[in-house]
């Protein structure tokens, strides 16, 4: 889609404020068109038009698409709040009934015509959308899967414990070698490829390079999960750069996933279906805290903290 | 048709869309369409005008964009940008290597610079800053929109063009720009139809192209010999995956980028420019044919393109439908041709070692029919070449080479060089699968020591067996009682596709490891594949997430029955109605 872009993590509120501003722009139009040019909307049209629009809206616009039951449960919450737009004032009721009541009572010959059309069509309608909804169908069976599923207290990784609460990256440290928090922040717009880099920027540029040569088929070059692979995989694998994956985890969370890959996650994760390799197959501890490393450096996030 | 209302309804909400965002938004800039470009000269090809040199880059740009490029793109492109970043030895195509100054989208004529215009992020105009956005389609290079804004993309681009392209510079006055003109009206774009796509198909036949795309297009011409400018192998496109095209600028079923691509060539690749040897009007039937080979559905409308991931929308279950009598052993029969394909997307399998980073069959087309006693299968996928392993050959279970190895040593410069296996297909059930509680299934590679999987593979050599699968780290057992009940109906390889039809009975005696068959159950499937080209065998192979078999059931009586009493309690309703406001009426007056 051209026009304006979502943007990434932040999708729910930004569509609200459209879906708001759409339908204040719709009620303006018909007003306009009222008061300054003397054209009346019939409320009916006026509610319809909102409705088809909306219902338009959530399949094309929301993206990535979400599925008809969710869509389904947000048309009937538009249907009600233009329910109640057009019942709020007793004037507005008796536009929007009108057209209604003059097609049953078939005052006119046009009127009389629709009536016999309706009356015909709708017991078709209402047969076939049984039919529909009754013949067995093959549609993906919907199955939710715990992105964040609950940690372990701790995890063994190459013959060492970790305890996640206490563990720390061994990488995130300041020029002395102690664990900092800010450094990520001081070297946020460093080159970790000076030649002068310090120790923190030379990790990153480690992990980077344990990136470029494991992750990124799936987690993408650009690390928003859209790598070479990832569109053969349901659901496409984590993006880093939305603040709903990485920015909402600590860094020992993260340590443990990595290390123990799909095969070890819990069964809310459904470890049948990742292809999450257990990184401590293919990498060292070292390695596993550095690629971590790069991984919050590159996207700009920072690692949640236990409290 | 409901095809094309879902595509009108689409277009007219778009336009809708950005119509209101527009008005939302207070107005956006416009954006300006008309190029700085002078008439035509002498020399020039048919569609080609002289453009001007690009504006000198601004330095602060060029800083700008240096921060950039080693934050985001040395990995791949490397320290001085030629092309050997960490992640280069992995990858086939292999990064650009910018140090020459060749690109292959381009706009210019062919040996040209490709546009870029520091100031002008216009899509069609600047042909650097269209790579970017849109990325590379079949190679690893990501769309970096939504990634970077507009301007870090100029900036990125400003230093790329100034200090990494290091033979040649886009402000030298020697370098000319041609461009080919592709929005001008006298341009006569010939629609897309069969009269000119009839043409097309006479067209690539006479200018040669079959040569190296093969007769069907699928890229099987001439697959293992050419080079690109700096010695890699490289492969033809294969017509039949538009979506792949690396021009395809994420609208691949545009013709104008495949008119485009023909017409200005693919520098530093064996594609030359077709420019001079063809009219324009030909070239618009070339490209209106390849276009048409790309594939469709079965009304014949481009395949809906999932915007997550650039590729066709999968639908994650594979309907087996029922016939009457027996299933016919021919892909061509009428009772095949009516059921509908899924396609299933294939990603290289590198979760366990041996890991297999360069993938050559990103998808399988599959269908399935069933009968009162047995299932069919039928697997058509697009390979380049049949590959068989040579008598004699020892098939050894390939090592992964280290990560970092120099370009000679690197996957791009092994391709074509590996030792033959077996090409192959498979497909994974879970053994007892109605015993397990969905979601929950055995692992995806190979099942679990607990819970196995039944495996039925086919390979090149001709042979189609059944296997338990017990956790990627077992070895796959043949269990011999079970290969004899299926049979392999059909493999043929023909103009670089693969057709493998395999069936077996719904239900057999050993009910602990062959999977069983019922109507309207969901049943765990995993596909994989090998391209014996590839060197693939063992767990170097291409695979697919779970997908769902499903032996679609016949219509139930109660679905035929209800909508009807539906339909009577809709008429009775409609009549109680009437008579309401009738009386109302009538008290009124």
């Amino acid at each position: 889609m051209t026009g304006l872009k979502l943007v990434e993590g932040y999708m729910p509120i930004q569509m609200l404020g459209e879906m708001g501003l759409q339908a204040l722009l719709f009620i303006f139009i018909f007003y306009l068109l009222d008061k300054k040019m003397g054209i009346k909307v019939n409320k009916l049209l006026q509610a319809t038009l909102l409705f088809v629009y909306s219902i338009l809206y959530f399949r094309y616009r929301i993206y990535p698409p979400i599925p008809f039951s969710v869509r389904a449960i947000y048309a009937t919450m538009t249907l009600i709040g233009i329910f109640m737009w057009v019942s709020s004032t007793e004037e507005a009721w008796q536009d929007f009934r009108r057209p209604i009541i003059a097609v049953a009572d078939a005052t006119t010959g046009a009127a009389k015509m629709i009536r016999t059309v309706v009356i015909i069509l709708l017991p078709f309608l209402v047969g076939f959308m049984g039919y529909n909804s009754m013949k067995p169908n093959v549609d993906e069976p919907i199955e939710l899967r715990t992105v964040h599923p609950a940690p372990p207290a701790s995890t063994k990784v190459h013959g060492k414990t970790f305890v996640l609460q206490t563990a720390q990256s061994p990488f995130r440290v300041d020029n002395d070698g102690k664990y900092s928090d800010k450094v990520q922040n001081t070297y946020i717009d460093g080159n970790p490829w000076d030649e002068k880099a310090p120790p923190y920027l030379q990790y990153v540029r480690e992990g980077g390079q344990i990136f470029f040569q494991n992750c990124h088929w799936c987690h993408g070059d650009n690390l928003n999960g859209r790598g070479m692979f990832a569109f053969a995989f349901n659901p496409i694998p984590a993006n880093f750069t939305d603040p709903g994956t990485i920015a909402q985890l600590q860094e020992t969370f993260v340590f443990w996933r990595v290390a123990k890959g799909g095969l070890n996650l819990p069964r809310e994760g459904f470890p049948w279906a990742s292809v999450m390799p257990p990184w401590e197959q293919h990498l060292t501890t070292d390695e596993i805290w550095k690629v971590i490393l790069f991984e919050y450096w590159h996207t700009g996030y920072y690692p949640r903290t236990w409290d | 048709m409901n095809a094309l209302f879902s595509r009108l309804t689409k277009k007219t909400l778009i336009v809708a869309t950005i119509a209101i965002s527009f008005g939302v938004a207070g107005g956006l800039a416009i954006l300006s369409t008309t190029g700085d470009v002078t008439a035509a000269g002498p020399a020039m090809s048919p569609g080609f005008i002289k453009g001007p040199n690009p504006a000198k880059a601004d330095p602060a740009m060029v800083d700008a964009g240096k921060k950039i490029y080693f934050r985001k793109c040395v990995w791949c492109h490397g320290v001085d940008g030629a092309g050997d970043g960490p992640g280069a030895d992995r990858l086939w195509p292999r990064p650009r290597n910018f140090n020459a100054g060749t690109f292959k989208i381009r706009h210019t004529a062919s040996g040209e610079l490709p546009l870029f215009d520091p100031t002008k992020p216009v899509s069609g105009q600047n042909d650097l800053f269209d790579t970017v956005t849109h990325g590379l389609p079949g190679s690893a290079m990501p769309s970096w929109d939504g990634i970077l804004t507009e301007q870090q993309r100029l900036q990125v681009l400003s230093f790329v063009t100034t200090q990494l392209v290091k033979d040649r510079k886009f402000d030298d006055k020697t370098e000319t720009f041609t461009i080919l003109d592709i929005n001008n009206k006298d341009l006569k774009q010939v629609s897309y139809g069969k009269e000119s796509i009839e043409k097309g198909a006479k067209l690539v036949v006479e200018k040669k192209c079959v040569e190296c795309h093969g007769t069907d297009g699928r890229g099987d011409g001439n697959p293992f010999n050419l080079k690109d400018d700096w010695g890699f192998p490289i492969q033809p496109a294969d017509w039949h995956k538009c979506w792949n095209f690396r021009g395809s600028r994420r609208d691949a079923y545009n013709v104008k980028n495949i008119f485009r691509t023909f017409s200005t060539g693919v520098n530093g690749t064996p594609m030359p420019s077709f420019a001079d040897n063809t009219t324009v009007e030909e070239r618009w039937h070339i490209a209106n044919f390849v276009n048409s080979l790309c594939e469709r559905d079965s009304s014949g409308n481009p395949l809906p393109i999932d915007p997550l991931t650039d590729k066709p929308k999968i639908n994650f279950v594979v309907p087996s439908g029922f016939i009457e009598g027996e299933i016919p052993a021919d892909p061509n029969d009428k009772k095949w041709q009516k059921r509908e394909r899924r396609i299933i997307g294939m990603g290289g399998q590198i979760t366990h070692k041996p890991r297999n980073f360069v993938n050559r069959i990103d998808d399988l087309w599959v269908k399935s029919l069933y009968n009162k006693n047995e299932i069919a299968f039928l697997f058509q996928w697009d390979d380049r070449s049949k590959s068989q392993v040579a008598p004699g050959v020892n098939v050894v279970a390939v090592t992964e080479a280290p990560a970092k190895t120099g370009e000679e040593g690197s996957i791009a410069a092994k391709q074509n060089n590996y030792e033959v296996y077996n090409d192959g297909v498979a497909i994974q059930f879970p053994a007892k699968w109605e015993e397990i509680l969905p979601p929950e299934k055995p692992r995806y590679l190979h099942g679990e020591e607990k819970r196995h999987v039944d495996i039925w593979k086919w390979e090149a050599d001709g042979t189609l067996k059944a296997y338990t699968g017990s956790g990627w780290d077992q070895p796959l057992e043949e269990r011999s009682g079970s290969t004899a009940t299926l049979k392999l109906v059909k493999s043929e390889f023909k103009d670089g596709l693969w057709t493998v039809m395999m069936k077996r009975a719904l239900n057999t005696e050993d009910k602990d490891a062959d999977v069983q068959f019922q109507t309207g159950r969901y049943i765990p499937t995993v596909f994989f594949a090998w391209d014996g080209h590839n060197g693939d065998t063992g767990l170097k192979m291409a695979v697919s997430a779970f997908y769902y078999s499903i032996l679609e059931p016949p219509v139930p009586i109660e679905a035929k029955v209800y909508p009807i009493l539906m339909a009577v309690g809709m008429i009775i309703a409609e009549g109680w109605i009437l008579r309401r406001r009738a009386s109302k009426r009538k008290l009124k007056s």
